[in-house]
């Protein structure tokens, strides 16, 4: 019984403290509210993905209050770890809104998490918590959301990466490319992250391949963690001319591994998210030499322009790497995107330019007429807050690991190097 | 078909390293071991952290750390509870937790190899295989064979032959089992950090890996006999076999899903395993 | 004794009105937690067989009533069920699969049934990943805005605390029929409760049934609580929180591990949250959980059945 008692008594001193202590902090950021802005940054923070999202929001926040910040507001960055579980990813999507104040939310990654995050948006926008969320990850699905409820979902942008259906464009062109390079391509073997965000690609991609004249033998699902691909290699091998892995949970580290322990005959060739980190040739041992890919959003450290080249040198000044992670230049895109929206609200004589719901007229005004001009090109937005995809627009490039260099082979204009092939692979 | 034959055979070699150790510290101190695979896990990663100073000579130090560390958790974690079986269920199940968390925090979420011991291909009746898989299935022979004359012919292996046999009788003719226990669990870590070494070296780990491994150690043990060390190691061949099966027939997802039934099905049908003879 | 409870429910009553939004959702979130324990408790405290798999009831709870509400996941066309409905299909379905899985495995004894319902989750994470464009994978889904228990954070508050109160006074019911008499008996000595016509396979069964029943419908109550489900309601460290707040308050004792429920979860969603975050520590909350279950097992390993006994003595 006075076991109980003391069980109770902690049970409610806990509540207590639960109770009292975000009363105070609710009433501090009030009374900071007047020179502060608070910018939330969500993303899995165990990986790479995640830490280059917050790094470089972090970098674009402190050259922005340098320049004296947004309308004279400091930006204040918190961050928010989705571990890549929706539990955890809605539960600190509520955290930043609610209980930090935040007034726009960037980052993502992982569709299906995504998608949780944006009914917690929408749910958390009715009860009068309204938030701007520039977003990542790619599914078309999370865009359909806008058009099919404007009024719910309007709320979120993505500038950060492509609609997973414009990735087979990229693929089948780099296909294209490969067999104008002499190689004897038809038949392809996919591998590819069993998520959400690859169902959408392939969609697109099988009747796209059919259309090219290319078939697909195999299309397999690799789990997260996965670490063995040799038996895929194998079969590969006999079936295929190609790989093409659409991976961006899976990290295709091991699957080069193996494909060069094993000198499978054909080339790999696709959408692999961790080929375009900057260190990935020192990850695999150089064992990547000879991987094409597409770089997603065109986030490949080459200086294409001159805020390309300023962000690169400063991200290195500041955290003594290049970007580790495509999410990086997107991300920094986004910061200075909303900074520009808040000023062009101010400058139309908004009460409060900081309002989400104002924020979403001036948002929009950033189409193809009227882009806003970014690390990774123009960015500019479709009537349902996408990613226009083009040629001087954000698009992907085709790269290759070359004795530790990420070379561009793909469009033209960009090229920075020739194909080259390991000895092993068999040419016709 | 031969292609299953080779490949099964070298995986089933690393799991033969992984389960023989679990099945002996079932075996002799009547532990199951949550966190064999953190063995597994922690074995690669201290290589691997130790690579850049010392080349392939990291696995040396990197075994012995981990043997080191199965010793430390016997006598800290697993001794004192050592009477209710759920509790040693609940506490190795919570440190594989921990460590996993902890691996997290430290190297994130991305899958670490370790570098190849050596590069090339050898053709093997028509199928090419790299060599430095080959290697891994010698080194495992080489340790297995070691392992089983280790217990055979040393006093501590007689030792513990002993006291699994009989735990009462060796406490009277004066052999100090808490002793043996904590050697048993340290010989049993060794193996599994071994087998975690070999693994990265070929493919990769993560921190997620040890509960993957987990699963296969178990569904070994288990077909093979609680406790029985030389059905354990026929049992990794079977397992390594399936599981290559699987994954070149349908998907490697599947694969894993084949182990977890295995487990139940034979602790539901047969719970003494295929070899048990309890 | 009733007084502390009914003070206590008395403070949870108005405590909306005077703390922030926040910990007001985590109080919501709370509730079903403590269903979670309790219905663990009844088949481990009360009739002492200790299930490692209590999230497969959960699990099957949540997507159920979350596959229902979406059919077309299933590829099969349904009217629109309302949320109550569903929620009580999930407590049913779970039901269905604590039958199945009691029938088989409770013949097991201790050692083997820990291990064999040990791993059942597993295998159900792992359907979840193979079956991903039905269960949406580790990356789960969402039931969709709209289908949440309240369209308000009060009214998700309130419905979940009537609903902590109803599991709670319908396990007071069991324990204390003559259902729960017998259960006590088979976990004091299964051998003697069998020797004086105790059928003890069928008892432990409808043991099993009710405490699959109860987390069935707490797993689907979570789902519409917070709009989305996904593969962390089947996973081990929910079951290991669970055991947690059960160990911590003293199994079989009803208020102990309801107060340890309390005590776990705010201390891990509120008070470990915390302190990661003001130490901006680069790890998770639940390292500490972790760390506070290992030093509880190390101080009191004599665990679950003897802490009982000594309890009642």
């Amino acid at each position: 019984m006075r076991r109980f008692g003391i069980l109770l008594l902690i049970a409610l001193l806990l509540l207590g403290c639960a109770g009292e202590k975000p009363v105070e902090e609710k009433a501090t950021p009030e009374k900071k509210a007047e020179n502060v802005i608070k910018i939330g940054v969500i993303g899995p923070m165990d990986t790479k993905y995640g830490t280059a999202m917050a790094n470089a929001v972090k970098l674009a926040a402190e050259e922005i209050n340098d320049q004296g910040g947004i309308l004279g507001k400091k930006i204040e960055v918190v961050v928010g770890n989705t571990k890549l579980d929706q539990n955890t990813a809605t539960s600190e999507f509520r955290r930043l809104v609610v209980d930090e104040g935040c007034k726009v939310i960037i980052g993502g990654f992982s569709s299906g998490v995504a998608l949780s995050m944006m009914d917690t948006m929408a749910d958390l926008a009715s009860s009068g918590h309204k938030v701007i969320w520039l977003g990542d990850a790619s599914s078309p699905r999370l865009t359909d959301k806008v058009a099919q409820d404007y009024e719910h979902y309007k709320y979120y942008f993505r500038p950060l990466v492509l609609n997973a259906s414009t990735f087979p464009l990229d693929m089948v062109e780099m296909l294209d490319f490969l067999k104008s390079q002499g190689l004897n391509i038809k038949k392809v073997a996919i591998i590819r992250d069993n998520a959400l965000w690859t169902d959408d690609v392939m969609k697109v991609f099988k009747p796209l391949l059919e259309e090219h004249g290319y078939e697909i033998v195999m299309d397999e699902k690799a789990e997260k963690g996965q670490t063995d691909f040799s038996s895929f290699l194998i079969k590969a091998q006999e079936k295929a001319d190609v790989i093409v892995p659409i991976l961006a949970h899976v990290r295709g580290d091991s699957l080069v591994k193996q494909w060069a322990d094993m000198k499978i005959k054909i080339p790999i060739a696709g959408h692999d998210l961790a080929a375009i980190d900057p260190d990935f040739w020192k990850a695999t041992d150089g064992k990547c030499f000879g991987e094409i890919y597409t770089a997603d959003g065109g986030g490949v450290p080459s200086p294409i322009n001159e805020k390309m080249e300023h962000f690169l040198n400063a991200y290195k000044a500041k955290f003594g790497h290049l970007p580790e992670a495509y999410s990086a230049y997107g991300c920094y895109d986004a910061v200075y995107l909303y900074k520009a929206a808040v000023e062009m609200a101010a400058k139309a004589g908004e009460k409060d330019p900081f309002d989400p719901d104002v924020l979403v007229k001036y948002l929009e005004k950033f189409d193809r007429e009227h882009p806003f001009e970014g690390v990774r090109g123009k960015i500019a937005f479709t009537k349902n807050h996408d990613l226009v995809w083009g040629d001087g627009f954000v698009r992907n490039w085709i790269c290759q690991w070359q004795e530790g260099k990420q070379v561009v082979l793909y469009p033209n204009y960009m090229a920075t190097g020739k194909l080259v092939l390991p000895d092993w692979i068999e040419q016709s | 078909m031969l292609e299953i034959l080779i490949y099964g055979i070298i995986i089933g070699s690393i799991w033969a390293l992984v389960s023989s150790g679990f099945s002996l510290v079932f075996g002799v101190a009547r532990i199951l071991n949550f966190a064999h695979g953190t063995f597994f896990v922690l074995g690669a990663y201290c290589a691997i952290l130790l690579y850049p100073y010392l080349g392939f000579f990291s696995i040396v130090p990197a075994v012995i750390l981990i043997g080191a560390f199965g010793w430390l958790v016997y006598r800290g974690l697993i001794s004192p509870v050592k009477g209710y079986e759920v509790m040693v269920i609940l506490i190795t199940l919570a440190l594989a937790l921990l460590v996993e968390e902890i691996l997290l925090a430290i190297f994130k979420d991305i899958s670490k190899s370790f570098p190849s011991l050596v590069s090339g291909l050898v053709t093997i009746a028509g199928v090419p295989v790299p060599t430095n898989r080959l290697l891994i299935l010698g080194i495992a022979v080489v340790v297995i064979v070691c392992l089983d004359i280790f217990i055979r012919r040393t006093k501590v292996g007689k030792f513990i032959m002993a006291t699994s046999q009989d735990m009462e009788a060796s406490m009277l003719v004066g052999i100090d089992v808490e002793w043996v226990y904590s050697i048993t669990m340290a010989i049993s870590a060794m193996l599994a950090s071994l087998a975690g070494i070999l693994y990265a070296q070929i493919y990769a780990v993560n921190p997620a890996t040890a509960f993957r491994v987990l699963i296969y150690a178990f569904a070994i043990v288990i077909l093979g006999g609680l406790g029985s060390v030389r059905g354990s190691i026929v049992a990794s061949f079977i397992i390594g076999f399936i599981q290559v099966a699987i994954s070149m027939l349908f998907e490697p997802r599947w694969a894993e899903i084949a182990a977890l039934a295995t487990i139940i099905f034979i602790l539901i049908v047969r719970p003494k395993g295929l070899f048990g003879v309890e | 004794m009733r007084w502390l409870a009914i003070l206590s429910l008395a403070i949870l009553a108005i405590l909306p009105f005077f703390v922030p939004q926040s910990v007001v959702y985590l109080l919501g979130l709370t509730f079903i937690f403590v269903v979670y324990v309790i219905s663990w408790d009844l088949i481990a405290g009360y009739a002492g067989q200790i299930n490692l798999g209590h999230t497969v009831f959960i699990g099957i709870g949540a997507y159920t009533t979350a596959l229902l509400q979406n059919p077309e996941r299933l590829g099969i066309i349904l009217p629109h069920l309302p949320i109550w409905l569903t929620i009580i299909l999930g407590g049913l379905m779970a039901v269905a699969f604590g039958f199945a899985i009691g029938a088989i495995c409770l013949r097991l004894k201790g050692y083997y049934l820990a291990l064999v319902t040990a791993i059942l989750p597993l295998i159900c994470i792992q359907l979840l990943n193979v079956y991903s464009d039905v269960f949406g994978g580790y990356e789960g889904f969402s039931v969709g805005f709209g289908k949440a228990l309240a369209s308000s954070l009060i009214g998700k508050y309130y419905i979940s605390l009537a609903f902590m109160l109803l599991c709670i006074i319908a396990t007071v019911y069991v324990i204390k029929s003559p259902l729960g008499i017998k259960l006590k008996a088979i976990r004091e000595d299964e051998e003697l409760a069998e020797a004086v016509g105790i059928d003890v396979v069928k008892y432990k069964l409808m043991a099993f049934c009710l405490s699959a029943f109860f987390a069935g419908l707490a797993g689907a109550m979570m789902v519409h609580y917070r709009i989305t489900v996904g593969p962390d309601l089947f996973d081990v460290p929910l079951m290991l929180t669970i055991i947690l707040s059960a160990v911590i308050g003293g199994l079989g004792t009803i208020y102990g591990p309801i107060v340890g429920a309390f005590m776990i979860y705010l201390a891990k969603n509120y008070v470990f949250a915390r302190i990661v975050q003001e130490l901006s520590l680069n790890v998770s909350d639940e390292i500490f959980l972790y760390i506070l279950l290992i030093l509880i097992i190390l101080k009191s390993p004599e665990g679950i059945f003897e802490k009982v006994r000594r309890m009642l003595a």
